[in-house]
C-alpha cells in the first residue's frame, strides 16, 4: 500500500516537473529571455500543426523515417542472425566479435565518406542508422544467448534435446529479455545515424531541414524539426519500453 | 611449421571478419567500376596523411580538447545535479523523470538548437558535449546514490555516524562506479558530438575537415579524417577504459 502511493507520489512530481520544464520553455519564449532564436512552445506547435507546412514536413518525415525503419530493421536482422552465427558456428566467434569491436571504435561520422562512395547519398542515413542499431543488437543478442543457466541446459542436454532444439526452445526464449532492451536501447540510435547521414548530403529528410533552418535562421521550423525528431524517438523508445516490460514478464 | 599453421588459424579466427570486409569492399570497387576520384586507394589516403600531419594533428587536437572540455563540464555538472536531487525529495521526484527522458533523446538533433541559441563558436561546441554527456550522468549517478550495498547505512548509523559522515564516506563512494560506468558511454559520445558540432559550424577540427573536404570532393582527405577521427575516439576510450580499470581495482 505504501509502496504503491510512494509510486503514484513520485508519478505525479515527475509529471509536475515536466510540466514546469514546458511552463519555463514557454515563459522564456514569451518573454525573450534567451534572445529571438527561442521560441516559447505554442509558437513552435502551431508551425508544426500549420496546415500550409503540411507537405513541407510530410516529405522530410517520410523520407528520415524511411531512412530511420531501413537501419533500424537492417541493423535488428544483422545483429540477431550474426550473434546467432557465432553461437552456432563458435570457430566464427572471435573474429566476429574483433569485427564489431573495429566497426564499434569507428565514430558514425567517420564512416560517412565510406557510403558516401560506396553507396550513394540518399541511402546514406540508413546505411548509418544501420550500423550503429547493429553494434546495439549485436552485442544485446550475444550476452543473452548467454543468460539460459547452465542447470536449464544440462536438464535440456540430459533428456536427449538435439542442439537445434535446445536452441530454440531454451536458449532463444532465454535471450529475448536481452534482445528487446537492446532494441528499445537502439531506438535512438537508429535517428541519430539517420539524422547525422542526412547531413552528409542527403536530398531531404528532418536533418536536412534542420540544418537549412539553421543556417537560415528560421527559428520556428529548426525547433519544430527537432521537436518532431525527439518527439517520434522518445514515442518509439516509450513503446518499446512497455514491450521490454512484457517481455520480462513473460519470459523471465 | 606446425607452430606457423597455429598461428596462422588464430590469425584467421580472429580476424576473418575483418579480413572478409576488406575483400568485400575490394570486390565491389572491382565489380561497380568505381574510379579512383571517388575511391582512393588506400595508398593515396596515406599519402595525404603523411603530406600534412601538422594540419591533421592540430585539428584532432582540437576535437579532443573540446570533447574533453565538455566531457569534464557535463560530468560535473551531472554529479553537481545528482546530489542536490539525493539531497530533496522534491527536487529528486520533479528532475529525474525529466533526466530520464533527456538521456533518452537523440542529442545530435538539438546541436542546431544551441548552435543558434549560443552563436557558432567554440563554446558552443564545448556546451554541446556537455550537454551529451550531462544527462547520462545525472541518471547513472543519482541511481548510484541510491543503490547503497544492503545493509551498509544501517551499519552507519549504528555506529553512530552523522549524515555528513554517512554522506562522504558511504554514499559517495557508493556512486563512483556508477559515474564510471556514465564516463564510458558517454567519452564516445563526446567524441561525435564534438566532431558533429564542428562539422556543422566549427571553423577548425576534425568535423571541419570532414566537411570541407567533402565539399570539394577530396576523398583522400575526406578518407584521411575519417582515420585520425578514429584514431582519436580510441584513444580517449582506451583513456576511459584504464581509468575505469584503476577506480575498479580501488573500489572492489
Amino acid at each position: 500500500m505504501t509502496a504503491r502511493s510512494d509510486g503514484l507520489q513520485r508519478f505525479l512530481l515527475g509529471l509536475v516537473g515536466i510540466g514546469l520544464f514546458l511552463g519555463m520553455w514557454q515563459v522564456i519564449g514569451v518573454y525573450r529571455l534567451a534572445g529571438l532564436t527561442w521560441p516559447p512552445l505554442t509558437d513552435v506547435l502551431v508551425f508544426v500543426a500549420d496546415p500550409s507546412k503540411r507537405t513541407l514536413f510530410a516529405r522530410a518525415i517520410t523520407a528520415s523515417f524511411i531512412a530511420v525503419v531501413t537501419g533500424y530493421g537492417i541493423g535488428v536482422i544483422a545483429g540477431i542472425a550474426l550473434a546467432m552465427l557465432g553461437r552456432v558456428a563458435t570457430v566464427l566467434k572471435p573474429g566476429l566479435d574483433r569485427l564489431i569491436a573495429v566497426i564499434h571504435a569507428i565514430p558514425l561520422v567517420a564512416l560517412a565518406p565510406l557510403f558516401m562512395v560506396a553507396a550513394n547519398r540518399d541511402s546514406t542515413p540508413a546505411s548509418i542508422a544501420a550500423l550503429g542499431v547493429f553494434y546495439m543488437i549485436y552485442v544485446a543478442t550475444t550476452s543473452g544467448l548467454n543468460a539460459a543457466s547452465a542447470a536449464h541446459r544440462d536438464v535440456f542436454t540430459a533428456l536427449g534435446a538435439s542442439p537445434v532444439t535446445r536452441f530454440l526452445r531454451l536458449e532463444l526464449p532465454a535471450a529475448l529479455p536481452d534482445i528487446v532492451s537492446g532494441m528499445k536501447l537502439a531506438i535512438p540510435v537508429a535517428f541519430i545515424g539517420a539524422i547525422v547521414g542526412e547531413w552528409f548530403g542527403a536530398s531531404r529528410g528532418l536533418g536536412l531541414l534542420m540544418v537549412s533552418a539553421m543556417q537560415n535562421f528560421q527559428i520556428p521550423l529548426l525547433w519544430s524539426a527537432v521537436l518532431i525528431v525527439t518527439a517520434s524517438s522518445l514515442a518509439l523508445f516509450g513503446l518499446m519500453s512497455l514491450v521490454e516490460r512484457l517481455t520480462y514478464g513473460r519470459y523471465q | 611449421m606446425s607452430g606457423v599453421i597455429k598461428g596462422l588459424g588464430r590469425f584467421l579466427s580472429n580476424y576473418w571478419g575483418v579480413i572478409a570486409i576488406l575483400v568485400l569492399w575490394e570486390a565491389w570497387v572491382n565489380i561497380s567500376g568505381l574510379n579512383a576520384i571517388v575511391l582512393p586507394s588506400p595508398a593515396s589516403v596515406f599519402l595525404d596523411l603523411a603530406s600534412a600531419p601538422g594540419l591533421y594533428a592540430a585539428n584532432a587536437a582540437q576535437t579532443f580538447i573540446v570533447a574533453l572540455l565538455g566531457l569534464i563540464l557535463g560530468l560535473a555538472g551531472g554529479i553537481i545535479l545528482a546530489l542536490v536531487a539525493w539531497a530533496s525529495r522534491l527536487l529528486n521526484g520533479l528532475l529525474t523523470p525529466l533526466g530520464l527522458i533527456f538521456s533518452c533523446v537523440p542529442v545530435v538533433a538539438l546541436i542546431p538548437i544551441i548552435a543558434r541559441l549560443l552563436g557558432y563558436d567554440m563554446r558552443t561546441e564545448i556546451a554541446i558535449v556537455a550537454i551529451a554527456a550531462f544527462f547520462p550522468t545525472f541518471v547513472f549517478v543519482g541511481a548510484g546514490l541510491r543503490a547503497l550495498p544492503p545493509g551498509s547505512d544501517d551499519l552507519f548509523r549504528v555506529f553512530g555516524a552523522s549524515r555528513t559522515q554517512r554522506f562522504l564516506r558511504l554514499v559517495l563512494p557508493a556512486a563512483v562506479p556508477n559515474l564510471m560506468i556514465a564516463l564510458r558511454l558517454t567519452a564516445p559520445e563526446a567524441i561525435l558530438a564534438a566532431i558533429l558540432a564542428e562539422l556543422l559550424m566549427g571553423k577548425s577540427g576534425l568535423g571541419f575537415m570532414f566537411r570541407e573536404a567533402s565539399g570539394r570532393f577530396a576523398m583522400e582527405r575526406a578518407f584521411g579524417t575519417s582515420i585520425i577521427a578514429t584514431i582519436t575516439a580510441v584513444i580517449c576510450f582506451g583513456l576511459v577504459m584504464a581509468a575505469e580499470r584503476r577506480v575498479a581495482a580501488r573500489w572492489q
